[in-house]
């Protein structure tokens, strides 16, 4: 139940967020769509799934995961049929069967997938900061580079949050066992 | 920080470390290694006897062989010091059989992609892919050529992650953290009843460097592969440029770094004087992990648009960074063998070389990692003549000792008749051929130039002729292993 209602509250953050996305890059996609990622997340909490569904819903996530990053898609998350669909779509076929499926993923896929974040958060970095034109229509080129320059903080912040308990161990879990820390992915 | 001092390996009693593990694949990994190894060789001799004018070659064609030796040449060094690492890591960790298969699979792939890529598509724009190179061909390749390449590098990275990914786990398993792998409790004097050995020490240095590496390479490769579809997208050169030798400089120090296993796994059986790691043995690897990524400035001394700091530290990290080695290493090695009465079999010889090599390499290295000599010297043939020795006297002279190590069986004997003459063959090649390149570089002869000017020739031609012995000495080294891979190793 406080899984559901930390669910409900991101959601209704992400709404509160309308005019912020409106006016910023970075709290439209760094801000307001993590959240939406977070209520499916997070309402999926306590849910279980037999082993056999979890890479059907990883790749149904990847591929929503996908389609949001591509910058016309961000644009059109601004208009009325793109905003419904970003409301339904990013916690409903992302942040749910993310969450569904991340238990039965191995450590190495989930490695993998970490590894694969921060190098496409760079790539999206590298777009972003030094493309010649306006990606999206909605933004000034000035915030385009904002935007650029956070998923490079974003990329920095990620790699130590998940590179600190693999160098130094898990402060509160101590030794692992074979398998690895099923958290981390380590 | 957990880095405790007991065994960290709850539960790993039921699948303990075996003595040979997953044997077949690595060899077969070295056959494939061997054979590439032999080709690129081959490649190199045509293009050296084309810059002599002792065979006709197209320009066009010689960038195309230029293209597929460099990244040949690097992919097999990874590939063979990665099946050693992985053998020997396989003693102190259970690694799993399907990653190692998964990383061979995607690492051939990747092999098919860029050997299509040059010889279908003629993609020649050298192993470095520098922006913007790739889209900018003249001509002489489609975007299409260029984006196989790319993608055969990407498909050998996410083979190398997913290796790395198992490897550092399954380190983190048994040691607890990665920290403790690397010797920290050694460094910093606390008690550790079960110290990492040194292959645990390098497999989680080279763990950490070359998985950054990989991430930052992967960055760059998805940039110029949207450039070369997307033209109107453009990649900052300079931190395309600057990314791309950090990739490419961890890359090919890694293949030494994990191929230097071999020596610490293997001389003991000779010296009989087990290799433990100490102190200095973890503050030297720890060096080497900082060192290995802050030197690849030294690659960019003549882009005079960099921060200066940044050459300044590129210069200095190449003083320091021959230090770990060489104090290390190679110093324990002379230790090691010294007095210890060992017999010289092909196996121990090789090994003793390739860290001979390693640090001889080290010196011209960093000779032109002062700026000064740099500005005069980075494009000319000095640099082949560093990483040739780097490499011919080192890494390769490794993965040709864990080769005849593994077919050794159970005695060690002196080198019979064949082997000595291999051996004596194989150094005789390497040093000369290395040593054209050197005097050559202080020459001011070009490097990458498909044709020479008649002044140059006879170092073209005196370098033939020492190519040719080092394929000789390399085709005795495959076909010897191949012909005794019924033995067990030693």
């Amino acid at each position: 139940m406080r899984m559901i209602c930390l669910a409900l509250l991101a959601f209704a953050e992400a709404v509160a967020l309308r005019e912020a996305a409106v006016a910023s890059p970075v709290q439209h996609v760094l801000v307001q769509m993590p959240l939406l990622v977070l209520a499916g997340f997070m309402a999926a909490w306590d849910l279980k799934i037999p082993r056999g569904w979890a890479v059907p819903l990883l790749l149904a996530a990847l591929t929503v995961f996908l389609f949001w990053m591509l910058p016309r898609n961000v644009d059109w998350a601004l208009s009325p049929a793109g905003e419904t669909a970003k409301y339904i779509t990013l916690p409903l076929l992302l942040g749910l069967p993310l969450r569904l499926s991340w238990p039965w993923l191995g450590p190495i896929l989930r490695g993998f997938l970490k590894a694969n974040a921060l190098s496409m958060l760079g790539v999206l970095g590298f777009l972003y900061t030094h493309a010649p034109v306006r990606i999206c229509n909605s933004y000034l080129v000035s915030a385009q580079h904002d935007l650029g320059f956070a998923f490079l903080y974003l990329a920095a912040a990620l790699a130590c949050l998940w590179a600190i308990p693999v160098l130094f161990g898990h402060p509160r879990r101590g030794p692992l066992g074979a398998a690895g820390c099923s958290r981390c992915g380590a | 920080m957990s880095t405790a001092s007991e065994p960290a390996a709850a539960g790993h009693a039921a699948t303990e470390p075996s003595a040979a593990p997953q044997a077949g694949a690595v060899k077969l990994t070295m056959i494939l290694s061997g054979a590439v190894f032999a080709l690129m060789m081959v490649f190199g001799l045509i293009m050296r006897a084309a810059q002599g004018q002792w065979i006709e070659l197209d320009p066009a064609l010689f960038y195309q062989i230029l293209t597929a030796h460099g990244a040949g040449m690097v992919g097999t060094a990874a590939l063979s010091g990665a099946a050693i690492l992985w053998y020997f890591s396989g003693r102190h960790v259970v690694l799993t059989a399907g990653i190692y298969w998964a990383f061979l699979g995607l690492f051939l792939l990747g092999v098919v992609l860029i050997l299509g890529a040059i010889f279908v598509g003629g993609y020649g724009g050298a192993w470095t892919f520098l922006f913007p190179l790739p889209a900018l061909s003249g001509g002489a390749w489609e975007a299409g050529a260029a984006a196989a390449f790319m993608l055969g590098y990407v498909s050998i990275g996410v083979g190398f992650l997913l290796y790395y990914l198992e490897l550092g786990r399954q380190i983190h398993a048994r040691y607890g953290s990665l920290a403790r792998a690397l010797g920290w409790n050694l460094i910093l004097g606390r008690e550790d009843k079960n110290p990492p050995p040194p292959t645990i020490v390098a497999a989680a240095a080279v763990t950490i460097f070359n998985s950054i590496g990989i991430i930052l390479g992967a960055a760059v490769l998805v940039a110029s592969l949207v450039h070369l579809l997307v033209p109107g997208f453009e990649v900052d050169a300079l931190l395309a440029k600057n990314l791309i030798y950090f990739f490419g400089h961890v890359f090919i120090n890694a293949s030494i770094y994990m191929a230097v296993t071999a020596v610490y796994e293997i001389l003991p059986e000779y010296t009989g004087r087990p290799w433990k790691s100490n102190r200095l043995f973890a503050i030297a690897w720890n060096a080497v992990l900082i060192f290995v990524m802050a030197v690849y400035w030294h690659h960019l001394l003549q882009d005079v648009v960099m921060p200066p700091w940044m050459l300044v530290v590129g210069q200095l990290v190449s003083y320091f960074s021959g230090i770990p080695l060489i104090a290390v290493t190679a110093f324990s090695t002379f230790l090691y063998v010294r007095g210890s009465k060992m017999t010289w079999d092909l196996a121990s010889s090789l090994l003793v070389l390739s860290v001979a090599g390693w640090s001889v390499g080290s010196i011209p290295a960093s000779i032109d990692g002062m700026i000064s000599v740099n500005k005069v010297m980075h494009n000319t043939m000095w640099v082949p003549g560093h990483f040739h020795t780097y490499l011919l006297l080192g890494e390769v002279a490794m993965a040709f000792g864990f080769m005849a190590w593994l077919v050794r069986g159970k005695t060690i004997s002196q080198m019979g008749g064949l082997d000595r003459a291999a051996f004596a063959t194989y150094l005789a090649g390497a040093a000369g051929f290395v040593t054209v390149f050197l005097f050559s570089g202080a020459a001011s002869i070009p490097r990458r130039w498909a044709v020479h000017y008649e002044e140059w020739l006879t170092h073209d031609r005196i370098g033939t002729l020492f190519s040719v012995l080092v394929v000789l000495g390399t085709l005795i080294f495959v076909l010897r292993f191949v012909a005794r891979l019924g033995r067990s190793e030693g």
